[in-house]
């Protein structure tokens, strides 16, 4: 990981975070970009490809299992309910749109163990895989707030658009992260 | 060659936990709430693990007194940085009717052991073991850290969920009126 000057300089204020922005941590590196509206907060930050090996290695995938996940673009994924009233969210709603490529849903859990079934991976590595994915559906209650990864289908160092849907009150609102980018090989 | 292939599993599972706890850390910033959420009593489903020390330990046991049961695994951030306050509530209201529950969710034992001696505060509380997560599933856990309070006539009273200071005075009063009922 490199630290040119001008990053370990870089902004870290609660300012880059009224409404939507981005801000990188000086210590990692990693990029994380924030939404907050309706009474939701979402937040993702990058998680490098060698954190995702790392992890998911850790624990019990074999290093050819942990690379499929790390080739695709890795983020620790934040809600919050910052609001009164509860709010919900469907992953399955969620929608991420590249250039040239039609928006698409992020891949399930479900997905996934299919995957890892192909894959031959163990029930436990398979179990600690679930619980560390983003919750496919959540109720949270004013002050909850749950955090999990999200996987994207977008090359190291690329760029998405991400429209995150969550339902509040009986109504669906809908706010966009934009130009969320993917950590590179050596992040 | 067993006990080094087990400490030589636990260390790369903690240093790759501290990896991922990094790059969490700029998740992480929004600091743990306080509140919990009251809900409509109901019976909490069965819990029975094992726990750490071998034991078995039956929800149903815990029968007259407030239980607080904490769904969580040494991998995830904020499961770790609750924990400590989860020692110092049981400490609050030690010889009160009030007894925590940890269920770690498809770890072993040396995998939790390496985590929680690493901690500055011993933990004094039973942490059961749910390996294949069943138990997680009859709670209806959804992810990870989910914590329930149970009164003492068994039932769901009141829940969390994601990270809480669970020593704060807030859920304190909480559990006190539950005590005091």
């Amino acid at each position: 990981m490199r630290f040119p000057i001008p990053t370990l300089l870089a902004v870290w204020s609660a300012a880059a975070f009224a409404g939507t922005g981005s801000s990188v941590d000086a210590e990692t590196g990693l990029t994380t970009w924030q939404t907050e509206s309706q009474g939701i907060q979402v937040r993702l930050t990058q998680i490098s490809p060698d954190q995702a090996r790392s992890f998911y290695q850790a624990r019990g995938f074999s290093p050819a299992a942990a690379e499929r996940y790390a080739s695709e673009c890795v983020f620790m994924t934040v809600v919050r309910n910052i609001g009164d009233t509860p709010i919900q969210h469907r992953l399955a709603d969620w929608r991420y749109e590249s250039a040239g490529v039609p928006p698409r849903a992020i891949r399930s859990k479900t997905e996934w163990e299919r995957i890892w079934k192909q894959l031959g991976a163990a029930e436990s590595a398979r179990i600690a895989f679930t619980w560390a994915q983003f919750p496919d559906t959540q109720t949270f209650a004013s002050g909850d707030w749950n955090q999990g990864m999200t996987s994207y289908s977008v090359p190291r160092g690329g760029q998405f658009d991400l429209r995150v849907v969550w339902r509040a009150g009986g109504t669906i609102h809908s706010e966009k992260l934009e130009q969320v980018k993917c950590a590179h090989e050596n992040s | 060659m067993k006990i080094r292939k087990r400490v030589s599993k636990a260390v790369l599972a903690a240093c790759c936990v501290f990896g991922l706890a990094v790059a969490a850390q700029a998740a992480d910033l929004s600091p743990l709430s306080h509140s919990l959420t009251t809900q409509t009593p109901r019976p909490a489903p069965a819990l029975k693990l094992k726990s750490l020390d071998g034991q078995l330990l039956d929800l149903t046991q815990f029968k007259g007194k407030v239980v607080l049961i904490n769904f969580w695994a040494t991998w995830c951030p904020p499961c770790r940085r609750e924990m400590p306050s989860m020692e110092r509530l049981s400490q609050a209201l030690k010889g009160e009717a009030f007894s925590v529950l940890a269920v770690d969710v498809g770890e072993d034992a040396d995998t939790i052991e390496a985590f929680t001696s690493q901690l500055d505060t011993t933990l004094g509380f039973p942490i059961l073991l749910d390996t294949r997560s069943h138990t997680m599933q009859a709670w209806k856990v959804a992810g990870l850290p989910t914590t329930f309070l149970v009164d003492r006539q068994g039932r769901i009273v009141a829940s969390a969920i994601g990270g809480r200071e669970f020593d704060h005075p807030e859920i304190i009063r909480a559990i006190r009126e539950l005590l005091n009922k």
